[in-house]
């Protein structure tokens, strides 16, 4: 079965979601996405779902699942590139995803994942300090 | 007004991805706006997905409604779990729930779920169109049509059916491919079977060649020795018939003249045989003259007489108006009308034979021997020109014979460039053609050919030029024909002497030599041939090359060609035409035989 790529940038990994998901492709990319945080240590997650159409309740909660997971490994996701009716009827749904980031497009999703990896460092030093 | 546009199976979870695309784009073509085209599509996944989560099931698209409200429709048929089916029974609208079949109502304007006996649901839900989108009957058609047609709907199932059949196809291909091989090996077994029996029939033909060259060579060895006994009890029945040894008694001359009868009858038969050896084995050669058909027929006539032996047949030989004079073996042609009139005569008991020489189609002769005798049946037509067969009746066996003269006749015409036939039935006599290719009459005029030749010439002198740059060839040909009357030879040493003669006198003939220095025989006889006041004078070329069919096609309009070496007074004479009439007519002057131009007294 086919899997989504997924891109180290520095700290961040990048996962651009370009085709209509199947659900267990959808699965499969969380447990991969959570290996990789493990192996790499890293510090955010930026996923594009600019290419999707439709995002029914089980996409929805499969990202809100993978926001929750990578919380928990310590790094940040953030969606970006949600079309409008996506969000729509994403809410409609009952979803609000209040779990995960979101950022318009890819530059802005990446400028918020620096700033709270930069933050959370800067938090944690203070602290030490 | 319920027609599907697209009813789609829901067993995998590609079917749900293909679903939910489908319902998207189902929705885009209807006319909803992107918002509701995510909102159809999402709600169609949430309850494909519960179909599927109770083992698959199948979904369709249709328009619901009227003239004025029509509803995008989807319904959904499978086999919910009892728990989802329950709680979506339960839950309000509006309330997101765990199976999202509450979510998906909320995105849609009509919902409702139904158990259809046996256990299975139907989920019914519906989207209004927009205000003032319509989809009449061919807009849906359409839709379905375009649906089908894109990747993932029955394009999908197409592509497996034709995968399908293209694996059929293969496999068809395949045997057919076998059967091509194993006719191919059988074909090339065929063929190497042909190949061998070919190269035994060659091997056959090879034999049978053989054998039929061993039988020609020993008839005509058999032939050749048979003579020299024959000839010796021909001599010496003569000499006993002519007393030399003393006088025979009644009763013995009776007996020695059988003897003599018996010996000619066989010398026939023997010579018969010799030329059918000789024909078939191609060693017989023609020894073509220009000779008059009466002569022929008075040498006949002759040589017939004995045969006649009762007074109630007749012997009538006759020649057609117009006959020309024909230029081919005179002795042959002889042979064959011997034969065909001696057998007419022997199976002739009352009535006539009848001899005919007329002038045939395109240059041909015709000879036609008719009797009123026994005639043939039709049957044995064919077998009359058979090596050795015979007829068997009552008057055949009377009349004895060799078998071969019908054969040898044939055989003989055919060698000449001729055919015989025969045209017969029982009992009204039999009527035989020899047909003989003829137009050579030398020198006459073929729009009024002489109908006799004149008894007596006028005593016109004739000239014969003779063109030759060697004087001991002039001086044979004059010596030649020294004791011969009433001839002018005139001598021309190179082809310029010829041609400046030939201003002055119009000869009777031209005897050429082709290779002459300056102006040569070919150029001679084009000379000739040019001069209309010349254009009839025969030309007859004597040469030392060989004389091939080649060496004939480059000498147009020559009446004869003869060798040199074989050059002698018989050869001259042969070549003019004369051999046959000084033979038969030693009194003749020369001049009456030389009658190859017809001069009208």
């Amino acid at each position: 079965m086919d899997r989504i790529p997924i891109l180290k940038m520095g700290s961040a990994l990048l996962v651009t979601i370009q085709v209509d998901m199947q659900d267990r492709l959808a699965m499969a990319l969380e447990e991969d996405l959570t290996t990789r945080i493990a192996q790499t240590g890293a510090r955010g997650v930026l996923i594009d779902i600019s290419s999707l159409e439709i995002v029914d309740s089980f996409i929805g909660r499969m990202l809100d699942s993978i926001a929750a997971v990578s919380r928990l490994l310590d790094a940040r996701t953030v969606v970006v590139g949600m079309r409008p009716a996506v969000a729509i009827t994403l809410v409609e749904l009952g979803l609000t995803l209040t779990g995960v980031a979101t950022a318009l497009d890819v530059e802005r999703g990446m400028a918020l994942l620096g700033e709270r990896i930069a933050g959370a460092e800067g938090f944690d030093a203070g602290d030490i300090l | 007004m319920t027609r599907p546009l697209l009813a789609l199976s829901l067993d995998s979870e590609t079917d749900l991805v293909l679903v939910r695309q489908q319902a998207r784009r189902i929705a885009e073509l209807v006319g909803f706006d992107r918002q509701d085209q995510t909102r159809i599509a999402a709600a169609t996944s949430e309850l494909a997905r519960a179909a599927l989560g109770g083992g698959g099931g199948s979904v369709d698209f249709r328009i619901d409604g009227g003239e004025t409200d029509q509803a995008l429709a989807i319904a959904i048929r499978g086999r919910l779990r009892p728990e989802i089916a329950e709680a979506s029974a339960a839950e309000p609208a509006g309330r997101g729930g765990p199976s999202g079949i509450a979510a998906a109502r909320r995105l849609m304007d009509h919902y409702d779920l139904t158990a259809e006996p046996g256990g299975g649901h139907a989920i019914l839900v519906q989207k209004r169109l927009p205000r003032n989108r319509r989809v009449g009957a061919d807009r849906m058609r359409e839709i379905g049509e375009t649906v089908r047609r894109e990747p993932g709907g029955d394009a999908l199932e197409l592509l497996r059916e034709q995968n399908h059949e293209l694996v059929l196809s293969f496999a068809e291909l395949r045997s057919r491919q076998e059967e091509l091989q194993r006719l191919n090996r059988e074909l090339e077994d065929t063929n190497r079977g042909i190949v061998a029996l070919y190269s035994e029939l060659d091997q056959k033909a090879e034999q049978l060649r053989e054998a039929s060259e061993l039988k020609s060579r020993f008839l005509s060895y058999v032939s050749h020795e048979f003579r020299t006994p024959l000839n010796s009890i021909l001599g010496l029945t003569r000499i006993l018939l002519d007393r030399l040894d003393g006088d025979l008694s009644a009763e013995q001359e009776r007996q020695v003249v059988y003897i003599r009868q018996s010996a000619d009858s066989l010398t026939e038969l023997v010579n018969d045989l010799l030329d059918l050896a000789k024909v078939e084995a191609g060693r017989l050669e023609l020894k073509p003259t220009v000779f008059a058909v009466a002569d022929l027929f008075a040498a006949l006539r002759g040589a017939l007489k004995p045969l006649l032996t009762t007074s109630a047949v007749d012997l009538v030989l006759e020649i057609a108006p117009g006959m020309p004079r024909l230029r081919t073996d005179e002795g042959k042609v002889g042979q064959i009308l011997r034969n065909l009139i001696s057998n007419a005569l022997k199976f002739t008991e009352a009535g006539g034979v009848r001899v005919e020489a007329s002038v045939g189609p395109t240059g041909t002769v015709v000879f036609s021997v008719a009797d009123t005798g026994i005639g043939i049946a039709p049957e044995h037509l064919d077998k009359i020109f058979e090596e050795f067969s015979q007829v068997d009746g009552p008057l055949q066996r009377r009349q004895k014979g060799t078998g071969l003269g019908l054969p040898l006749s044939r055989k003989l015409a055919q060698l000449m460039g001729g055919s015989l036939d025969v045209e017969s039935a029982v009992g009204e006599g039999s009527l035989f053609r020899l047909t003989l290719p003829a137009a050579v009459a030398v020198g006459d005029d073929p729009i009024a050919p002489p109908k006799n030749r004149p008894p007596s010439a006028a005593a016109v002198r004739r000239r014969v030029l003779v063109v030759d740059d060697e004087p001991a060839f002039r001086y044979l040909v004059r010596q030649a024909l020294r004791d011969v009357a009433d001839i002018d030879i005139l001598e021309a040493a190179d082809g310029g002497a010829a041609v400046s003669a030939l201003a002055d006198v119009v000869p009777d003939l031209v005897l050429l030599d082709l290779e002459m220095p300056m102006l040569d025989g070919f150029g001679v006889l084009a000379a000739v041939r040019r001069d209309p006041r010349l254009r009839a004078v025969p030309v007859v070329v004597a040469t030392s090359h060989p004389i091939t069919a080649d060496l004939k096609a480059r000498l147009p309009g020559v009446d004869a060609l003869l060798p040199k070496s074989a050059l002698d007074r018989a050869a001259i004479l042969e070549a003019l035409g004369l051999a046959e009439a000084i033979g038969r007519r030693e009194t003749l002057g020369l001049a009456e035989a030389l009658g190859w131009t017809e001069t009208s007294p």
